[in-house]
């Protein structure tokens, strides 16, 4: 090739250097247009106030750019890259908008990002967890069975209505069941608690019998690590509406 | 005067340059071309590694304390935390007060690493150990254990889940020498001891007995029941792997001490029961939970340890680290 140049005339030669030296500029005038683009969406996404991110078209679709890879390589290996969650680890589905601890919105999802759940950290969501009834051997497990039938009433499936009516005195009962000290009188749950909402049929570890009467057997314990100091305020801020925007499509 | 040689001696510099370039065409061309490219790498290079300008609070920041961040995140949960309400409805008032409190934390904290206080202060020490720990074991607590698992541990470590025995004795003792009884040799009080536990297991009255050869209550053991723990602080060790033996009614063969040969009279006995599984299952399963996180925190100090350059001084005895 440079054979080739060198026997072109020198006039020749001039031009296609010029050529070359503004295509090269232009090129590096591009490239910096483009992280200085870059560098100011990341700061806007992270100045601009939680609620009114996600009705900004331009940063949730930078927030999904960025947030994408960043799921694939930190979350979905337990909330799956569907994000439909996973119920054997009882990894919860983030895109059915019900949510255990708080409301939901972008401030409470990236607050779970930075700081976890009981992952050890005192910022952490870890007021409590469920205790497990049947392990430490508070309900029998005829109680707890009747307790799986009154959920399923509460969830409006198919019960034993006998069983039921037993499992709704455990329920109450402060001595055994106490459920709903953390649940609620009206079994909607407590997200300061991330107790969970037992009348939607919404379950994180499997809603059939038997995955009820472990939940209460053994327990639920949960846990999700936080990334404050591993990912960047803004890849935290970009998954936390990315995480929000796959639950209100 | 002497600015004029220079003026001339300048401008012969431009003309030998204007020279060389017109000498080689090309040179008018390329030279400029490359400086170009050259200002540009600079300019793209300085603008992405611009030095941060610490006169301005990045984003998702409340505020920056000696330069050490508050998150925002952190700032408007604090306010929401201590008014009970959204942060959206917080009042400036409110607001200026969490953050004034929170930049005050901060600097304290600030304060409390210049002046090392994990090095001079004993509750920050245990408050930083706490908090790592919990991060350590955060992971062993999230595996709770089947009840095959929990039996297992039951079984291992059943003295924990005995219920604790409790004995009523008397503890005679033939002194042997000091003031108490000068002439009693060793031997005596053995052969005497010996013939007393002979006539008492013959079914005869302690009272008799201990008048006729001379037996003394120690005074060692407690009037009426006493839990083992209590006996065996009393007793001494060695009386009391005695005692635990003894059952309702039994007594003791001759145990020499220091202050002569002891018989032991085992009025009641209730020996450590264990509990059943089922009645202590909440305990088991609490203490497994504890032994799991025990486990996780010495793993996690073996990684620390592993990794840490240890220097012991001379004569310092080496605590069997790896």
């Amino acid at each position: 090739m440079l054979t080739r140049i060198k026997s072109l005339g020198f006039q020749r030669r001039t031009q296609l250097l010029t050529l070359a030296a503004l295509l090269t500029v232009a090129a590096a005038a591009a490239l910096a247009g483009v992280h200085v683009r870059h560098e100011h969406l990341l700061a806007r996404l992270l100045t601009t106030d939680t609620e009114a991110v996600v009705k900004d078209r331009e940063l949730t679709a930078f927030a999904k750019e960025i947030a994408k890879p960043l799921f694939a390589a930190n979350c979905a290996r337990c909330h799956g890259s569907d994000m439909t969650g996973n119920s054997a680890i009882g990894a919860p589905n983030l895109t059915d908008g019900v949510w255990l601890f708080d409301s939901g919105d972008v401030f409470d999802i990236e607050r779970t990002i930075l700081y976890g759940i009981r992952s050890g950290a005192s910022k952490s969501h870890n007021v409590t967890d469920m205790p497990a009834f049947g392990s430490t051997g508070r309900l029998s497990a005829s109680e707890i069975r009747n307790l799986v039938q009154y959920i399923d009433q509460l969830s409006r499936r198919p019960h034993q209505a006998q069983a039921a009516i037993e499992g709704r005195a455990v329920y109450f009962d402060v001595a055994k069941g106490n459920c709903d000290d953390c649940h609620g009188y009206s079994a909607r749950g407590n997200s300061n608690y991330g107790a969970p909402n037992l009348t939607q049929n919404v379950w994180n570890s499997g809603g059939d019998d038997q995955s009820l009467y472990a939940a209460i057997y053994y327990g639920e314990h949960h846990i999700m690590p936080g990334f404050f100091g591993t990912l960047s305020l803004e890849q935290i801020r970009a998954l936390a509406v990315y995480v929000y925007m796959a639950s209100h499509p | 005067m002497s600015a004029v040689p220079k003026f001339n001696s300048l401008s012969r510099g431009w003309r030998q340059i204007a020279a060389a370039l017109t000498a080689r065409p090309q040179r008018a061309v390329l030279l400029p071309t490359l400086a170009a490219l050259i200002g540009a790498a600079l300019a793209g290079f300085g603008m992405l590694h611009a030095a941060p300008d610490l006169t301005i609070v990045p984003p998702g920041y409340a505020a920056l304390v000696n330069n050490k961040g508050i998150l925002l995140s952190d700032f408007q949960a604090q306010t929401a935390a201590l008014t009970g309400k959204p942060f959206a409805q917080t009042t400036r008032a409110e607001r200026d007060k969490t953050l004034r409190d929170m930049i005050d934390e901060e600097l304290l904290v600030q304060r409390g690493m210049a002046l090392d206080l994990p090095e001079t202060t004993t509750e920050v020490r245990d408050v930083i150990t706490a908090a790592v720990n919990a991060q350590i074991d955060a992971g062993a607590r999230g595996q709770p254990p089947t009840d095959t698992q929990l039996e297992e541990f039951y079984q291992a470590h059943r003295a924990a889940y005995s219920t604790p025995g409790s004995m009523t004795l008397r503890d005679l003792v033939l002194h042997v020498g000091g003031y108490q009884d000068i002439d009693q040799s060793t031997a005596q009080a053995e052969t005497d001891a010996a013939e007393a536990i002979y006539q008492l297991r013959s079914g005869a009255a302690v009272d008799q007995v201990m008048q006729h050869f001379g037996l003394v209550d120690s005074g060692r053991a407690d009037s009426g029941e006493a839990l083992d723990f209590a006996a065996k602080l009393h007793l001494g060790a060695k009386l009391y792997q005695v005692a635990e033996t003894l059952t309702d009614g039994q007594i003791s063969d001759p145990v020499p001490d220091s202050d002569g040969v002891h018989v032991l009279v085992m009025e009641r006995r209730n020996p450590p029961r264990l509990a059943d599984f089922g009645s202590v299952r909440a305990k088991v399963y609490s203490d497994y939970m504890d032994a799991a996180a025990k486990r996780a925190q010495e793993a996690g100090l073996k990684l620390l340890r592993r990794d840490a350059q240890i220097l012991l001084a001379p004569g310092m005895p080496a605590p069997g680290m790896p």
